[in-house]
């Protein structure tokens, strides 16, 4: 009889450990953040001082990702798919419907009950509502599609919600902030936070105020766009830990949580960046 | 004749012996000096402990200020510190456990006879000016 008892408490002890575990680690709320080193304004100077205005001077002179945002516009315009239609065909000509739209992403989205991406929904149009191919994440017409769509809330001020569903996503991407990774078991607050405006080596630390406002943007290490999803990867790899997938619950919450920082901030893409 | 034999041979071994004697201090002063450049190396070196991309060490361009100026540091250090500087490389969080610092150790960046390079490298900075 006692045994039994036992037993049963021991298998509810069980199930309830991992629960309890899994909310110790997982709340957003339990960690402690750093505070930031610097401010945007401080970052700025600094970086002047140690890189110049080369990048500003380039900026002026043109941004080769212009041209993608112009394919990315005739993308748009498109026919493509076993339905006859182009993003047109529901947005308006001109993306007359999606103004203002991108300043809001990425967000909950009940259909997918997790957080939706500018470069995911158009996958998800293409596919439901065109009957066309998804586009393979950070190819051409892809990156392209992405600037064009943002482009149409260029100078709106980012206004990511948090708020109802969303929030827990947004925790989790906190959390992933400030998980160690990899064999240099660095996280990603401690260089973007903790010592932003230190510099590693010939490369100075941003603060991530402004990590969410540009992307895509164009690199020169790169010589061409990426999303900011490949900026992560980036990261992760001199992290040397495995990059998380284009796409995945992580990178999204990821993408989620530096948006945020980002908020009140007017949206300007495409960028342009070392 | 034999005296001289003897002469000869005892004369023979003694040069010997200092010969051998002089190899072996001239490649034990060689090889700490290897030792030292190896551990600068590894200190230098993105793909090794790369220390540089966070902290002053001398001749270096454009090291990083995230950690202290390692030169600074040895100052404080005496040799009776080795087992400390030796845990502060080998994994810090010893001393600050939410070190940016990377566990050289644990997490197999480094193996212990990279790690002892790097200190004594490390304590040839106490002789350095800059
Ligand atoms: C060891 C330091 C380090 C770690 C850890 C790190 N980063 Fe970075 N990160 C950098 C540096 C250096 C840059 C380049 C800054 C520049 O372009 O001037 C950068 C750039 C970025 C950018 C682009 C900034 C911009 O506006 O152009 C983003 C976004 C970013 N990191 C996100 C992350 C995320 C997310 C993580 C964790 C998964 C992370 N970083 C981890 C050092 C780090
Ligand atoms: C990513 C940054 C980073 C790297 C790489 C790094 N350090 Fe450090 N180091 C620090 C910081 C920051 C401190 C200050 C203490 C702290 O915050 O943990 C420190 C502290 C130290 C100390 C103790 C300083 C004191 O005041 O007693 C020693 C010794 C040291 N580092 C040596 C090394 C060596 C040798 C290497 C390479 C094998 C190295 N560090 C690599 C960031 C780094």
């Amino acid at each position: 009889m006692h045994g039994k008892i036992m037993k049963l408490l021991l298998c509810l002890a069980i199930l309830l450990v991992p629960i309890t575990f899994s909310k110790i680690v997982k709340a957003g709320d339990d960690i402690k953040e750093y505070t930031p080193n610097c401010t945007y304004e401080e970052y700025e100077k600094i970086y002047l001082n140690f890189y110049g205005n080369s990048t500003q001077e380039m900026a002026e002179e043109g941004n080769p990702a212009e041209l993608m945002l112009d394919d990315g516009e005739d993308l748009y315009h498109k026919v493509e798919g076993t339905k006859g239609k182009s993003c047109a065909s529901c947005h308006g000509e001109n993306g007359e419907k999606l103004r203002g739209v991108a300043a809001h992403y990425p967000k909950y989205d009940p259909t997918i009950k997790g957080i939706n991406t500018i470069a995911l929904q158009i996958n998800r149009c293409r596919k439901d509502k065109m009957g066309a191919k998804p586009l393979k994440y950070e190819s051409y017409d892809q990156l392209a599609l992405t600037l064009y769509v943002k482009s149409l809330s260029n100078g709106v001020p980012i206004n990511v919600s948090i708020d109802g569903p969303a929030r827990k996503f947004y925790e989790e991407g906190k959390r992933l902030y400030y998980t160690r990774m990899g064999q240099w078991n660095f996280n990603c607050a401690i260089c973007h936070v903790k010592y932003a405006c230190k510099r590693v080596r010939t490369n100075l630390l941003s603060p991530n105020r402004h990590h969410g406002d540009h992307w895509p943007s164009y690199r020169l290490k790169w010589g061409k766009a990426g999303s900011i999803q490949r900026r992560i990867r980036g990261c992760m790899k001199n992290m040397r830990a495995k990059p998380f997938k284009y796409q995945s619950e992580e990178i999204r919450a990821l993408e989620l949580y530096l948006t945020y920082q980002s908020n009140g901030l007017p949206l300007e893409v495409p960028g342009m960046r070392m | 004749m034999q005296k001289d034999t003897k002469a000869l041979k005892t004369l023979t071994v003694m040069v010997m012996a200092v010969a051998f004697l002089l190899t072996l201090s001239v490649s034990q002063v060689f090889s700490a000096s290897d030792k030292l450049k190896e551990g600068r190396k590894i200190c230098t070196t993105r793909k090794l402990g790369n220390c540089v991309s966070c902290h002053y060490l001398p001749d270096v361009e454009s090291p990083g200020n995230v950690g202290p100026n390692l030169v600074e540091v040895m100052k404080h250090f005496t040799e009776a510190d080795r087992d400390i500087v030796r845990q502060w490389v080998y994994d810090a969080r010893k001393f600050n456990p939410d070190t940016i610092m990377p566990p050289f150790g644990p997490n197999k960046i480094l193996t212990p006879e990279q790690i002892e390079a790097v200190v004594d490298y490390l304590y040839s900075l106490k002789k350095t000016t800059k």
